[in-house]
């Protein structure tokens, strides 16, 4: 069952793709403002994973999922840096002041990295041990079903915050109309701080899950931000549910075509299909929304 | 000698001697390996030049420069290290193809705005590099192609060092001035009108599309010519030059240096190139400096070092600004000749009739007032008239042209100029400037920089202007914006006037300053269209009034009687004769 196999690679990998989109949208619905360093945070996650497992005494072979809390954390930590340094001091200017600023702290990111890990390829641990487990006669790897029940938990919390909690009221309260929101009294610094936190803590998360059977160079940057931003392109501009479903289409995209042919050519088709679906809707498939006010 | 200097200004010789202590130190006291550094300065102030059509003049983030350097370096280093092509065939290939790639993804990329336009242009980037490390068997894949001869031009060879230094710089030299006769001081304004109030220039008879594509074409160009030097220097093409790396720099240096101006793209590229060997003890920390460096620039210094020295400004008062050049202004329509014509105008949006099978004429000389309830269309008429939205059906024609499908750009150039309902001006230009840019494009013969200077002094001049010509529009009250949007508009020349709310938020006083304004320019032959609800601003002004309601015209007429009407009555004033 060939097939079955790599549909399930795909949804793995979706899953993580959606981690990243669904941070992506969580900076931008709280901010409007496009974070370039979110494909970095996922690096940073990536090697956070590493260098936790390596605080670890050799040989002893921990699994990855007890690294998740620790790479929440510290990925967090930078989302705030992010905002602090790189937003919230020039959040009145044009918005390509943002897109400079936010490359540049993806630039100390990965040189950072650079210089800390060095450039060649680092790998995290598998998250609930490597190998197969047979199931309805289906060869799935553990490490896949682990990346889809994690990224499937992270996201179930999250649509319980945003939906259940008063916290999750302001912050779609925010997304929906920021100047309102802030009249009625919710405190948009804060909101603004969450956001960037949250979001970067999932990119970090997925950095985690993506360490481990693809990789992690401090490099990976700018492909990732752009999978990011594909995946919010084709799902709607600001919705959550559609970056989630963008990222399973780029990821079946990636195997799919990785499967007949190679990744460099999948890579290469999917940056020919954005600029190809830019052509034909320059705002996006399902358009942004407006929020000029005249 | 001491004539000849102290004629300059400060500036000048300031730079003049700048200049020279930098050609001293290069030509005669640099070991091999700085004049290495300077080359590649030269390089870079090569491909910032261009950059700063983009991203400063055109104020769009393009995240492509380093792919059209890498193109320009490939196209270089194929040719010349697998076919021995020489330098005067490559370098020309080079520029080239790096500007027919802009040409070509300018097609989908063009019109996408902010971050669109940014992660376009990032994965046309990973595109390029892509494409660079897999074809293996014509770019030599990761390692690159090594073999790329020194610049030959017959029997001189630039080889490292000295010649290789000189003849880099030589060429950035030119670029300089190539960059400095494409950024005039005008078509700098027109940029800076682009960036603060886009919905003006179109407005004013520039076609903003085609500005972005000038800048975007020529920021490749200058890239491909950077890239083609840069493999000479190196001897050797590999996927670096198209990496995110040279981008970055690129993008550092422009934002260290200055976004406008040759002095910034030097100062940028001299210090970031320099950087590294300064801060040697931070090894392979040095980039995370220049993430640092590029992130606090943009907070305290956003307009970079250059900033710290004066820019170029058109001077309010030219030599000899003697009114002339304005023969072709609406003078030379005679009053009473019809010159727009709309004819059963209609127009749509989702479920509302803005306009309703409209018939409206103005002639030269004739002050219509058009007035309506809000949402009876008005601003729908006027930007239809100007291009801006389209009708459904129906026609306008004005001197035997129509203009129903035209461009707001191509009703502009026809005579047609408007001023807007919130004053589009650009801040941080002068009033001089702002109306300057509006007299660039009238497609007349007498275009010489002289005569639109002198076009804009006459149109500030109608305004009674003259005295803030050189104050910043940014510090100007409500009143006085309203009044350089007359100007901007009239620097033109139009025959037709459309003006949207002039008197709003104006006290009585403005407001008659600005009807004797209108009147003065009807007196000579302008058509004037004036939408306003305020009938006091209209009753001495207007020499014929309309009334849209629900977007249908239900009256039109002189003044008096318009105002008598019933209909008109109940319309606009919401209530019934007795």
């Amino acid at each position: 069952m060939l097939g079955a196999q790599l549909a399930l690679n795909a949804v793995a990998l979706g899953a993580a793709y959606a981690l990243v989109a669904i941070g992506f949208v969580l900076v931008l619905n709280a901010t409007t403002a496009v974070n370039f360093a979110h494909g970095e945070s996922v690096v940073a996650g990536g090697f956070a994973a590493v260098a936790l497992a390596m605080l670890v005494p050799a040989g002893s072979a921990i699994p990855g999922i007890i690294l998740l809390p620790g790479v929440l954390v510290l990925t967090a930590l930078l989302g705030l840096a992010i905002a602090a340094l790189a937003y919230l001091p020039i959040r009145n200017r044009p918005p390509v002041s943002v897109f400079v600023t936010t490359i540049a702290f993806g630039i100390i990111v990965t040189n950072g990295l650079n210089a800390a890990f060095g450039a060649a390829p680092r790998t995290a641990p598998a998250l609930l041990g490597t190998g197969t487990i047979e199931f309805l006669g289906v060869t799935a790897s553990r490490q896949s079903l682990a990346i889809i029940a994690t990224a499937a938990l992270l996201i179930g919390a999250l649509a319980f915050v945003l939906q259940r909690t008063q916290l999750g009221r302001q912050f779609r309260a925010c997304a929906q109309d920021p100047e309102m929101a802030r009249a009625l009294g919710i405190r948009l610094t804060r909101i603004t701080l969450l956001a960037f936190a949250l979001g970067t803590a999932f990119a970090g998360a997925a950095g985690l899950l993506l360490a481990h059977q693809f990789f992690v160079t401090p490099s990976d940057g700018a492909g990732l931000i752009l999978k990011a931003y594909i995946a919010v392109v084709i799902g709607g501009w600001g919705s959550l549910r559609g970056a989630a479903l963008g990222a399973m289409l780029i990821a079946f995209f990636e195997v799919g075509v990785a499967s007949v042919s190679s990744q460099p050519l999948a890579e290469g088709l999917l940056y020919v299909a954005v600029l190809l679906v830019l052509l034909v809707r320059p705002d996006g498939i399902f358009g942004e929304p407006q929020r000029l006010r005249a | 000698m001491s004539a000849v200097l102290s004629s300059l200004t400060r500036r000048n010789r300031l730079t003049i001697v700048a200049v020279a202590a930098l050609a001293l130190y290069a030509l005669f006291f640099a070991s091999s390996y700085d004049q290495r550094i300077l080359t590649l300065a030269g390089i870079y102030v090569i491909m910032v030049l261009g950059y700063q059509f983009i991203f400063g003049h055109a104020g769009a983030l393009s995240l492509a420069q380093g792919a059209f350097f890498g193109v320009g370096a490939y196209v270089t280093g194929i040719l010349a290290s697998q076919y021995g092509t020489g330098f005067l065939l490559t370098f020309p290939l080079s520029i080239a193809g790096a500007s027919m790639l802009a040409l070509i993804v300018a097609v989908p990329v063009l019109r996408l705005a902010s971050h669109y336009f940014a992660l376009a242009t990032l994965a046309l980037s990973q595109l390029l590099l892509l494409i660079a490390v897999n074809w293996v068997s014509v770019t030599g894949g990761a390692n690159g192609l090594p073999g790329v001869p020194p610049i030959t031009i017959g029997d001189w060879q630039a080889t490292r060092g000295t010649s290789l230094l000189l003849f880099v710089w030589g060429i950035a030299v030119a670029a300089m001035l190539v960059a400095r006769w494409q950024l005039n001081p005008l078509r700098v304004a027109v940029f800076t009108v682009m960036r603060d109030a886009p919905l003006a220039v179109p407005a004013f008879g520039i076609d903003p599309g085609l500005l972005r594509l000038r800048a975007f074409v020529l920021s490749a160009a200058f890239g491909g010519a950077a890239g083609a030097l840069f493999v000479h220097t190196n001897r050797v093409v590999s996927p670096e030059t198209l990496g995110f790396g040279i981008m970055i720099t690129c993008l550092t240096m422009t934002v260290v240096g200055g976004r406008f101006g040759i002095l910034g793209a030097v100062i940028g590229a001299l210090l970031l190139t320099h950087l590294p060997e300064w801060f040697r003890g931070l090894d392979e920390y040095y980039l995370v400096a220049v993430g640092v460096l590029l992130l606090a620039m943009v907070v305290f210094a956003p307009d970079g070092l250059a900033s710290f020295f004066k820019q170029r400004r058109i001077p309010a008062s030219p030599p000899g600004h003697a009114a002339t050049g304005i023969e072709e202004n609406a003078t030379s329509v005679k009053t009473g000749v019809r010159v727009l014509e709309i004819s059963n105008l209609s127009k749509r949006y989702g479920g509302i009739q803005a306009l309703d099978r409209v018939d409206l004429s103005i002639n030269a000389g004739e002050i219509v007032g058009l007035i309506g309830p809000n949402g009876a269309g008005k601003t729908t008429l006027a930007n239809i008239i100007t291009g801006i939205a389209r009708a459904d059906s129906g026609s306008i024609g004005s001197a035997g042209f129509d203009l129903t499908t035209a461009t707001p750009t191509a009703i502009a150039r026809r005579g047609i100029a408007r001023t807007f309902q919130t004053p589009q001006l650009p801040d941080g230009l002068t009033v001089h400037e702002a109306v300057a840019t509006a007299a660039a494009n009238i497609g007349n013969t007498a275009n010489k920089a002289s005569s639109i200077s002198a076009r804009a002094t006459t149109a500030i001049a109608t305004c009674g202007l003259t005295r803030i010509a050189d104050a910043r529009c940014g510090t100007l009250p409500h009143g006085l914006r309203r009044r350089v949007e007359i100007a901007r508009a009239l620097a033109g020349a139009p025959h037709i006037l459309v003006l949207d709310e002039p008197a709003a938020g104006l006290a009585p006083p403005e407001q008659a300053e600005i009807a004797e304004i209108l009147r003065t320019l009807a007196a000579s032959g302008l058509a004037v269209l004036v939408i306003d609800h305020n009938i006091e601003f209209l009753r001495p002004l207007a020499t014929r009034l309309a009334c849209l309601d629900a977007g249908r015209l239900i009256a039109d007429g002189p003044l008096d009687e318009v105002l008598a009407d019933d209909t008109v009555q109940n319309a606009y004033f919401g209530l019934v004769q007795q």
